[in-house]
């Protein structure tokens, strides 16, 4: 699915990643653990698109997207990928409905059947009956459930999530992540933030970033330490 | 497009009071133009079918201005017309006069007062007595109301007035407004032609010409036989009349008012236009997050910009129409004042509409621009 390598990020003087080299199959499901500050958020910044500017190698299914428009690349983040963050990240004067056709609006894959697409990723976070409803008259699991709607409307290989249960109860954070990991086993890859490790539990694999470097188990963070 | 359109409805729906406000400046201006061009399109219809009513395009009028001011009295006369005649390519030749009342002393009693005088016009709004057309030899007139105050401490009516030496009865009395030029009395048509129409000077030939005579050339010929042959060479100057003179001066005159307002207009869009910037800023700003959603999901950077043009325009479209609407309603209310009819025309909407659009364009680019051009991952940390 991707390939990093080599990929360094500093702000001035200020490292935030130092040689990140890692590498996603399709079909995975990769969880990235580390504390705050320690770079997690970057990293998926950059594996999701949204942040061009670093040193070193990234190919998303083998093609390197570092010097492509600004068209393209949108273009690809809307029929590629599929974002999902920590505070839900919704239009709070849109409803459901309309959250969730956000990514269909800039797409050209789907013009005709939208609201076929919509009812059927309403129908897969269980949401049904609620399309008519603004995200403040949800609770906090409905309105992740809407951002994961809304991730996947458009069908993408990669889903990227930005710890996806951070403002959730535990409850509710199981049933967030039994909808992840459906997905996951119908096929689509999923690279997951997180600092809880039992939501980290779900993946199939865990890396670990601490102060800008990454590893692949808990033993060689605390051998770096 | 249609997507875009709605989201700038929604959004503008969103801030209701501060978008009206942002919309008046827009709404005074556009009401402003609509006014100017309905005014100055009114005005220029009824020119234009005034000149059709004075059938200039058969005629060339001759004019005869006395030299001095002290005497009015000449023009031309019987001798001067079959002069005219034989000018090439005039057919025939009828003399009149541009002053259509004659002047005459009027007297009752030890009061005397000078006045302007012509024949009974066809309707008459009088305020006392009864009006009718006078037949034959009728020595009956009528006489303005201020003239009545002049020489009549109270009732007027049958009453015996001499003018010029003849005995007239006051047979009504009517008003003069002050929208509308009248003489201070008015004798029969039989009576008028027998004692005052000598009276005025005959300072106009008309002189109609032959289909395919050269209208110019006739004119030209005309003055150069007047000024060699006319009878009242000597005490007056002969020219060509241009009848669209007094209306050019009176465009003129509308022109400079037009540009005026035109410059207000200006200047309320210039500052609509501004306000049109400082709020698409602030909408800009607010909606960081929501540009930062957008472009996740795939909105190219000209995905955003457009966005906020569309909401710009579309802002400035609503004030426009708002202000067409304002207009419409100014404009109802001037005609009720104007001696011709302000109309509004399909070109002034359009015009209005396309004012409107380039506002929104041309002040909603740089806010536009500045939303587009965004750095991303700052856009996604906004809350």
């Amino acid at each position: 699915m991707l390939k990093v390598t080599d990929v360094k990020k500093a702000y001035g003087k200020f490292t935030v990643l130092e040689d990140i080299n890692l590498e996603v199959a399709d079909g995975e499901f990769l969880a990235i653990m580390g504390p705050s500050g320690s770079g997690k958020s970057t990293l998926i910044n950059i594996l999701g698109l949204l942040d061009q500017s670093y040193t070193g190698e990234y190919l998303l299914e083998d093609k390197n997207y570092q010097n492509v428009s600004d068209n393209e690349l949108s273009r690809i983040r809307g029929d590629q990928l599929g974002f999902v963050f920590q505070n839900f990240k919704l239009l709070t004067t849109y409803n459901v409905y309309e959250n969730i056709e956000i990514p269909l609006i800039y797409s050209k894959k789907a013009q005709n059947n939208k609201q076929e697409l919509i009812a059927d990723v309403i129908d897969k976070v269980g949401l049904t009956g609620k399309e008519k409803n603004r995200p403040s008259e949800l609770s906090g699991g409905q309105q992740q459930r809407v951002a994961i709607a809304r991730a996947i409307v458009n069908r993408p290989k990669l889903i990227i999530a930005d710890e996806p249960t951070g403002a959730l109860d535990s409850k509710t954070s199981k049933e967030i992540m039994d909808i992840f990991t459906k997905l996951n086993k119908a096929g689509t890859t999923v690279i997951m933030v997180t600092h809880d490790s039992e939501v980290a539990e779900y993946a199939m694999r865990t890396v670990y970033i601490r102060d800008g470097h990454l590893y692949n188990d808990e033993k060689s963070v605390k051998n770096h330490d | 497009m249609t997507d875009k359109i709605l989201i700038a409805f929604k959004s503008i729906g969103k801030n209701k009071n501060r978008n009206f406000l942002t919309m008046l400046g827009i709404i005074i201006g556009i009401a402003s133009v609509i006014c100017i061009l309905a005014i100055g399109d009114g005005f220029a219809h009824t020119v234009t079918k005034g000149m059709g009513n004075h059938n200039t395009r058969n005629k060339v009028i001759l004019q005869w201005e006395p030299t001095s001011d002290y005497n009015t009295d000449g023009g031309f006369t019987q001798n001067d017309a079959s002069v005219l005649e034989k000018v090439p390519g005039v057919d025939h030749v009828k003399l009149a006069s541009s002053i259509a009342e004659a002047g005459a002393k009027v007297s009752y009693k030890t009061k005397t007062a000078s006045i302007g005088l012509n024949k009974q016009p066809k309707n008459l709004k009088l305020v006392k007595g009864t009006y009718f057309t006078m037949t034959g030899a009728s020595n009956g007139i009528y006489i303005s109301e201020d003239l009545a105050h002049k020489l009549f401490k109270e009732n007027a009516i049958n009453r015996l007035i001499s003018v010029d030496g003849t005995i007239f009865v006051v047979q009504g009395i009517y008003h003069i407004s002050n929208m509308n030029y009248r003489p201070d009395a008015y004798v029969s048509k039989t009576i008028f032609k027998q004692l005052f129409a000598s009276q005025i000077s005959r300072d106009q030939a008309k002189l109609y010409v032959q289909p395919d005579a050269n209208k110019k050339q006739v004119g030209k010929t005309a003055v150069k036989r007047m000024k060699a042959m006319g009878e009242q060479k000597q005490t007056g100057k002969y020219s060509v009349s241009n009848p669209d003179a007094i209306s050019k001066q009176f465009t003129r005159i509308l022109n400079d008012i037009t540009y005026f307002i035109a410059f207000i207009a200006g200047i309320s869009l210039l500052i609509a236009g501004i306000g049109v910037m400082n709020v698409m800023y602030i909408t800009v700003s607010e909606r960081r997050k929501e540009i930062g959603i957008r472009r996740a999901f795939g909105a190219t950077s000209s995905d955003i910009r457009n966005q906020f043009l569309i909401e710009s325009v579309v802002l400035c479209i609503i004030g426009g129409v708002i202000g067409i609407i304002l207009g419409y309603i100014l404009v109802s209310i001037i005609n009720a004042f104007l001696p011709f009819k302000a109309d509004i025309t399909s070109y002034a909407i359009i015009l209005s509409l396309s004012v409107s659009t380039a506002v929104g364009l041309i002040f909603g680019f740089i806010p536009s621009n500045k939303a587009a051009k965004s750095e991303l991952v700052g856009l996604l940390k906004e809350e």
